[in-house]
């Protein structure tokens, strides 16, 4: 069994968990949703109500802070050692180059996922104490919901660090990208909402509007735990295409690409 | 058990170095490269590029910068995709078994970089388990570079003299049979220099073959044994480092200094014949001719109502063959 993707993830991992950016992101984000989760669950009443409340809550800063996280986890690992050097010697070594891109991907998985996990886990211990009978179930689905969030923004950020020659572009794209679906995806939406809405069209409907607003991996997070529609399948879909696209994307590039 | 004594003598006459080259001449060429064609932006950084070089041999790749010695390098390595052409290493193409090829090769880039927030151990530990070795090999390897006692530092921190050393290092792991050094003495003090040249005879006692590649003539002369010569992406020229000169046929340099340089001097002496070419430079007029024809040189000179002040003579070194072919084309 070649252990290649395994030793190329793990040096990734060891590499940024040393990330003096990622630290500071990491212990805003565990603040926020121990804060969040601390005032949601003692100041809501007890019980599944509160948790589901406070689920709500915590949807803010996972929405705000882990694409940033993966962001600046992913926009430079590939452009940065093409940049520096170290790709040429690292693809020197006996490594294939998909192998390459996979290591990068689950070795920051990892990372994001970790950060993740921590503050969730702490946060969790003070939900637990002060609601009775919550149903943690949902609490452990939107744990996994926020990583594949992460998995997702890390998977296009790295598409963005094979594809851009410098660094300065990939983060100004990844940054790009976080102000599009954070800010003006929800201005042309509700403009598009609205327009169809005061046209006074009855046979013009917005049904579809979850729908498009799943191409939006920060609108399927919030539509996490709601009552439909969209269902959870279609919101699985939103995150997998995230995840899978950009991949596969990277890896074409990046085979092709000239170190 | 006569036939076993005849052969121990024979050995031990031919010597043991001398079988070593018989068995090279053998076996297939180490590094082939065949008809590499690489473009960037509409401009051919190799130009239909060919060279053969042989097991346990110092390939001296010399050439000005820019002149595709790095394209050339990463091609071999498959870090280039060229547009035509192959390279083989140890007759296996290197696109299509990137592991096999690669596990026998060792590369210092041209510009040497560590994953900085990494010690050089870890680092070394890190590329270690990419070659399927021990890592147990990696703290001998630093400590054998000199790097001891800066083992567990941050290569963040480390000057560039250590990064070269390092950087050595790490080619060096698992004993690669095919050594690629990409102007491995770029920035390094004439200590470093020295001992890099050392380092890269001593290898080669080994066996191992070594490509070099360089823009500085001395480097290739002091440790060479096959010298290529790349001009504008075009092998221009490849032969031993003795043969390259003689060939060449490139005669020794008469440097005149003399009161008026112009033009009209250089036609004088140009229509000499014999002389190879004459070059102007701020106050001397370097004459390339064989030694007899001095004197004749010398009246020419006075004959246009022109003093001379002083006459040197020197032998041509490798520089003049690699002006000679990297001049104008």
């Amino acid at each position: 069994m070649d252990k290649t993707v395994f030793y190329l993830a793990k040096k990734e991992f060891m590499d940024n968990f040393r990330n003096y950016w990622i630290i500071i992101l990491s212990i805003i984000f565990t603040f926020l949703i121990l804060v969040i989760s601390y005032f949601g669950s003692t100041g809501l009443g007890s019980g599944f109500r509160a948790l589901d409340l406070t689920i709500e809550l915590l949807k803010s800063p996972v929405i705000l802070i882990v694409p940033i996280i993966s962001l600046m986890l992913g926009y430079a690992s590939i452009v940065r050692e093409i940049e520096d050097g170290s790709m040429s010697s690292l693809l020197s070594f006996p490594v294939k180059r998909y192998e390459v891109v996979l290591g990068k991907f689950l070795g920051l998985g990892s990372v994001i996922s970790t950060i993740i996990l921590i503050g969730f886990l702490v946060s969790g211990v003070v939900i637990a104490i002060n609601t009775s009978g919550s149903d943690f179930i949902y609490y452990f689905g939107f744990i996994g919901a926020t990583i594949l969030l992460g998995l997702g923004f890390l998977s296009v950020s790295l598409f963005f660090s094979s594809i851009l020659k410098r660094r300065t572009t990939a983060i100004g794209a990844a940054i790009f990208l976080w102000i599009f679906f954070a800010i003006i995806w929800n201005i042309l939406i509700i403009g598009i909402a609205f327009t169809v809405f005061m046209s006074g069209n009855n046979e013009m409907s917005i049904d579809w509007l979850p729908y498009v607003n799943l191409i939006n991996p920060l609108m399927a997070i919030s539509y996490f735990g709601g009552s439909g529609p969209p269902d959870l399948q279609w919101i699985l879909v939103s995150y997998f295409s995230w995840i899978i696209m950009p991949l596969i994307l990277t890896f074409v590039i990046f085979e092709k690409k000239d170190i | 058990m006569s036939l076993l004594f005849i052969f121990f003598i024979v050995v031990k006459k031919i010597g043991f170095k001398r079988i070593n080259n018989i068995m090279n001449l053998m076996t297939k060429n180490t590094i082939e490269i065949t008809s590499l064609t690489k473009t960037f932006n509409g401009l051919k950084a190799v130009d239909n590029l060919s060279l053969n070089i042989n097991k346990g041999e110092i390939f001296g790749f010399l050439g000005p910068n820019g002149a595709g010695k790095t394209t050339t390098i990463k091609s071999v390595l498959g870090l280039i995709k060229p547009d035509k052409g192959f390279v083989k290493i140890n007759s296996k193409d290197v696109f299509k078994n990137p592991k096999i090829v690669k596990k026998n090769v060792g590369y210092l880039p041209e510009k040497v970089s560590f994953y900085d927030k990494l010690s050089a151990l870890q680092n070394l530990n890190f590329y270690a388990e990419l070659k399927n070795i021990s890592k147990d090999k990696c703290l001998p390897l630093i400590e054998e570079f000199g790097l001891g006692e800066y083992a567990n530092k941050k290569t963040g921190q480390y000057s560039k003299g250590m990064r070269q050393r390092l950087g050595l290092a790490r080619a060096l792991l698992g004993e690669p049979e095919i050594l690629f050094l990409d102007e491995p003495t770029s920035g390094l003090d004439p200590r470093g220099v020295k001992w890099i040249r050392n380092k890269i005879k001593q290898l080669n006692k080994r066996g191992v073959t070594i490509f070099i590649s360089s823009h500085i003539l001395s480097e290739i002369q002091a440790v060479s044994t096959q010298v290529g010569i790349i001009n504008k992406g075009v092998l221009v020229a490849q032969d031993s480092v003795d043969k390259l000169g003689e060939k060449l046929k490139i005669k020794p340099k008469l440097i005149l200094k003399i009161s008026k340089i112009d033009d009209k001097v250089k036609k004088i002496v140009k229509k000499i014949k014999g002389v190879d070419r004459v070059e102007l430079s701020e106050n001397e007029l370097i004459v390339y001719c064989d030694l007899q024809l001095r004197s004749k040189v010398i009246v020419a000179i006075e004959n246009a109502g022109i003093d001379i002040e002083n006459i040197n003579t020197e032998q041509s070194s490798l520089e003049d063959v690699f002006m000679k072919y990297t001049e104008g084309g």
